[in-house]
C-alpha cells in the first residue's frame, strides 16, 4: 500500500475498533441456556449408554439361547448309556 | 504454566460433576470467546449462537485438556479454529467494486480520510461493515491474520502460538493479504 492507502486503511480500522470489542459479561439467560444444554447432552449420553447396555444384554441373551438350543437339539437323539443298554437287553430274544 | 488456582479448582469440580463449576467456567471464558468471535465473526452468523457452540465444544473436549497451557489459550485456539471453519464455508468475494458498496459504505469510505476521530457507535458499526466487506476479498486465514495484526496489535510470535502457524507462513500470508488489500483499496479509490 502506498502511504495514503495505508493511512486510509488504518484510519478506517481505527474507526471500527469500538464495534469489534467483545462483551465482558454473558447476556441474561446465556449461562442458564449453556447449563441446560450441558445437562441435556449428559442425559442424552446416559440414554445412549443405557440403550447400548440394553442391546448388549439382548445380544448376549440371544447368543446364549442359540447355543443352548443348539446343544439341546444336538443331544436329543442320543440316549443315556443305561437306557440304551436297557433297550438292547429288551431286544434280546428270550429262549 | 500460569494457570490461576481458581481455574484448576473449577476444572476439578467440573470433572466431579459440580454444575456450579461449569457456571463459573462459562462466566470466565465468555469474554475470551466473545472477543475472538466479535473479531473473526463470519458475516451473517449469529454471534451468541457461535459463542454457545464454542462453549459446548469446549465442555465436550475438556477431558482432552492436558493443562500444559493456560485454559484461556486452549479455548482461544478452539474459538479461532471454529470461526475459521465457519469463514471457510463462506464464499470469498473475488473483488470489491465501488458499485458493490451501499451509500453508507461510500460515505464511510470518504470519511475515513478524515482520520481516526472518535466516531459514534453507529459510525463504528458502519466502519466495521465496510472493513468486513474489504476483508471479504481475502481468504479466511488472511482475513483473520490482518485483524490480529492491524486491530489487535499481536506479534508474529503471539499469532504463531495462537494458531499453530509457522512464522514464515504468517509472513507469507501477510504479504499476500497486504497485496490484496492494496488492490482493493486502489480499486475503491479509483471509482468513477
Amino acid at each position: 500500500m502506498n502511504m495514503n492507502e495505508d493511512e486510509k486503511w488504518h484510519s478506517l480500522l481505527a474507526r471500527s475498533v469500538p464495534a469489534f470489542v467483545g462483551e465482558t459479561e454473558p447476556p441474561y439467560g446465556f449461562t442458564t441456556a449453556i447449563l441446560a444444554r450441558l445437562a441435556e447432552r449428559e442425559s442424552k449420553q446416559m440414554e445412549k449408554i443405557g440403550l447400548r447396555a440394553f442391546f448388549a444384554a439382548l445380544a448376549v441373551l440371544a447368543i446364549t439361547t442359540a447355543v443352548t438350543l443348539d446343544l439341546h437339539f444336538q443331544s436329543r437323539g442320543e440316549l443315556e448309556p443305561g437306557v440304551r443298554s436297557l433297550i438292547q437287553m429288551e431286544n434280546v430274544p428270550v429262549s | 504454566m500460569d494457570q490461576p488456582a481458581e481455574i484448576i479448582a473449577w476444572l476439578q469440580r467440573w470433572k466431579e460433576g459440580d454444575e456450579s463449576a461449569a457456571e463459573e467456567l462459562v462466566r470466565h471464558l465468555f469474554p475470551v470467546i466473545s472477543k475472538i468471535v466479535r473479531l473473526h465473526l463470519p458475516r451473517r452468523e449469529q454471534e451468541e449462537d457461535l459463542i454457545q457452540e464454542i462453549l459446548m465444544k469446549t465442555f465436550s473436549r475438556l477431558h482432552q485438556y492436558k493443562g500444559d497451557a493456560p485454559l484461556t489459550h486452549w479455548v482461544s485456539r478452539l474459538a479461532l479454529t471454529t470461526c475459521l471453519d465457519r469463514l471457510r464455508a463462506q464464499k470469498i468475494r473475488p473483488e470489491l467494486r465501488w458499485a458493490d458498496l451501499s451509500t453508507e459504505d461510500q460515505e464511510t469510505f470518504g470519511a475515513s480520510w478524515l482520520g481516526s476521530s472518535a466516531p459514534s457507535a453507529a459510525g463504528a458499526i458502519q466502519a466495521r461493515d465496510l472493513v468486513e466487506k474489504i476483508l471479504s476479498t481475502l481468504s479466511p486465514e488472511d482475513r483473520s491474520l490482518v485483524l490480529m495484526i492491524d486491530l489487535e496489535g499481536q506479534s508474529l510470535q503471539e499469532i504463531s502460538d495462537n494458531t499453530g502457524w509457522g512464522i514464515s507462513k504468517i509472513k507469507m500470508r501477510l504479504f499476500r493479504a497486504r497485496a490484496q488489500l492494496r488492490k482493493t483499496m486502489q480499486k475503491l479509490e479509483e471509482h468513477p
